[in-house]
């Protein structure tokens, strides 16, 4: 459906995409997960034929994205990062406005239903609430019953009941059998979404494949958490894994490999003392962006540091 | 915050200062311009001829000479001028003496909406009666008939006046719509919508201007219903007064969408169409005759395009002018579609 090779976008002398090539299926929901600035938006901007690229070969549904322009965009649909509708136009006429600019379309009421919005269908654009408004844009974004969906940041700036209604309502176009391109900042809504995921940063991937793949590849490892241990069992959890870290009373070992959480509780049980729970915790995907790109951490630091000292600090944390 | 919109004030000051400008220029130089006097020399002697070099010598006129065998109403009906003044083929008589009670009659035909008839009529009277002194010392050789310029019409200010608003509304309309559309269009966001749509920008402004077309009918309409009931105003609404309506309306619904793509946000919006319409407004004639203002404004207004839509409305639907109104469509139309296209290559729908 989508063959990109050798994307590179310059702005001057700054390479805003950097080199990056994937290729997404049909059916699939692929997920471009970034800091804000990565260009996670350029490179979708370029799919979607509104900007050019510097160089690079992009291949949407088989055509140029350059020369086949027009015949691309009836094919595709897009929900543009802060998506607006005709404030003065109902639900329903906004979508038939759209309708119109295709040379065939969805039925209004169809798509209404689809997004679960019967009830106000006949309200106003701009008497809806945030989430209700996304999911207008995302019933427009298939007013031309598109083979390709792009949803840019659908779900930036809303409040996490409205994310969720969202969420529901990007299901069901992978239900519909859409191919969907999502780019998002949230972690947790690439992890629960897509099929695939590419981390970009700085206009390159840093991380790519399924969100399994990618927390094995690049995630910590599973952790173990013992809580409220006693002296007892302080002491023989130091003596036997000397480098784990102590932090808010609860000491977190690292699982080397699976069979390290029996040898754990064994230990335990063994001390004769107490403790109060042990917890076992995956990694997210969200862990492996902050480990990859260090960015919240260091957030108003040197931001010209390199990988090794995020990691780093990461640690020190 | 104001401060910081750089947009906003630009456009905030540059509107006044044009104003100030604009009606500096007009007021100070008032009268400063010549009178377009056209001439029909119909006795063709050395008087005569005398008598022309010293109308052009009173430095108020400007004096254009009419062939002596031309058609004098169809010389009115083609070039529109506003003042006409014919010396009889009988002017020598005024000069033999003792010839009897011979009299001459200078006529003066012009334009009663325009105050350089009055102008002329005074230079041209106050020279006969040199003359009358002079010669016959006070006994009246030559005397001066002035009447109106199209024989059967008389016209009013408002006749003038009327076409005018028409262009104006036609301008202020389509330009302000789509100033203001184009930049909430693209701060709010629904251009990020509309490009990803197979429309093109060409369809848009296409689109736009069918839909300042229906605007711009109401508004002619209901101007030339005031017109005709309420000032008795004559006029029509013929096919070239409606191909320039038409023209004019796409020229500048286009010229709006070139503004827009210069202005950031609504708030500016308002001041930069307006920075651009009110020169628009009193250099092209609409409200008094080019003729008053100084030359070098008058050059101005002739690369104006409303002036040529103000004067074709008037040719066709007042003065009945059918090659002046055709020309002036002409004008009108090659210069839209200049602007459609350039309108159409500069627009953006992004917002960087």
């Amino acid at each position: 459906m989508i063959e990109v090779s050798d994307l590179v976008k310059k702005y001057g002398d700054l390479r805003a995409i950097d080199d990056i090539s994937f290729d997404v299926k049909a059916g699939e929901v692929f997920s471009l997960l970034g800091p804000n600035g990565a260009g996670k938006t350029t490179t979708v901007e370029i799919l979607e034929c509104l900007r050019t690229r510097t160089s690079g070969e992009v291949r949407i549904l088989g055509m140029d994205v350059k020369s086949d322009a027009i015949k691309i965009k009836r094919r595709i649909g897009v929900l543009p990062q802060d998506f607006n509708a005709f404030d003065l136009l109902t639900v329903k006429e906004n979508i038939r406005f759209f309708g119109n600019m295709y040379d065939k379309s969805v039925d209004a009421e169809e798509l209404i239903k689809a997004v679960d919005l019967t009830e106000k269908r006949d309200e106003y654009f701009k008497n809806l609430s945030g989430g209700l408004k996304q999911r207008v844009g995302v019933a427009i974004s298939m007013v031309n019953d598109p083979e390709i969906v792009f949803l840019d940041e659908p779900t930036t700036g809303l409040d996490p009941k409205a994310r969720r209604e969202v969420w529901g309502v990007i299901g069901s176009l992978k239900e519909k059998g859409k191919t969907v391109i999502l780019t998002t900042h949230y972690m947790e809504e690439a992890e629960f979404l897509s099929d695939r995921v590419g981390i970009i940063d700085h206009g390159k991937f840093i991380a790519f494949g399924t969100p399994r793949e990618i927390i094995d590849t690049h995630g910590t490892g599973s952790l173990c958490i013992i809580m409220g241990a006693d002296a007892r069992c302080a002491a023989v959890l130091n003596e036997q894994w000397p480098e784990h870290e102590v932090k808010n009373g609860g000491h977190i070992i690292k699982l080397e490999n699976k069979n390290s959480l029996p040898e754990i509780i064994y230990a335990l049980d063994r001390s004769g003392g107490n403790y109060d729970q042990i917890q076992l915790t995956r990694p997210t995907l969200e862990d492996v962006f902050l480990r990859l790109t260090g960015e919240r951490l260091t957030e108003g630091g040197d931001a010209t540091n390199g990988k090794q000292d995020r990691r780093k600090s990461r640690r020190i944390r | 915050m104001f401060y910081r919109n750089k947009s906003a004030v630009f456009w905030t000051l540059a509107f006044p200062i044009m104003l100030i400008l604009i009606f500096g220029a007009i007021f100070n130089g008032m009268g400063e311009g010549k009178a377009n006097v056209h001439v029909q020399d119909l006795a063709d002697t050395d008087l005569s001829h005398a008598f022309v070099e010293n109308l052009t010598k009173t430095d108020a006129l400007n004096i254009i000479e009419i062939g002596k065998d031309a058609n004098i109403d169809d010389y009115i009906k083609e070039n529109s001028p506003n003042v006409v003044l014919i010396i009889p083929a009988n002017f020598d008589m005024a000069f033999m003496p003792g010839a009897g009670p011979n009299t001459t009659t200078l006529e003066i035909r012009s334009d009663p909406t325009s105050t350089t008839g009055g102008i002329v009529t005074g230079i041209v009277s106050g020279m006969s009666n040199q003359i009358n002194l002079m010669l016959a010392s006070g006994t009246n050789v030559m005397t001066v008939a002035t009447s109106d310029l199209v024989k059967e019409q008389k016209f009013t200010y408002v006749d003038f006046f009327i076409p005018g608003i028409i262009a104006m509304t036609t301008m202020t309309t389509t330009i302000f719509w789509m100033v203001s559309l184009q930049t909430r269009y693209k701060q709010n966001g629904i251009f990020k919508k509309l490009i990803t749509t197979p429309l093109t920008r060409f369809e848009w402004l296409a689109a736009q201007i069918l839909w300042q077309l229906v605007v711009v009918f109401i508004s002619v309409f209901v101007i030339m219903l005031v017109g005709i009931f309420i000032f008795n105003v004559r006029m029509t609404l013929d096919i070239v007064s409606i191909l320039i309506i038409i023209f004019s309306s796409a020229m500048f619904s286009s010229m709006g969408m070139i503004i827009a793509r210069f202005v950031k946000d609504e708030e500016t919006a308002g001041s930069a169409a307006n920075a651009i319409t009110f020169p628009m407004m009193f250099l092209s004639g609409l409200f008094f005759q080019i003729e008053f203002m100084p030359v070098y404004l008058q050059r101005v207004a002739d690369v104006l395009p409303l002036t040529y839509v103000a004067n074709g409305l008037r040719d066709s639907m007042v003065y009945g002018n059918m090659s002046g109104a055709i020309y002036n469509l002409a004008v009108v139309a090659v210069v839209s579609i200049a602007f459609f296209i350039v309108g159409v290559l500069v627009s953006t729908w992004k917002t960087e």
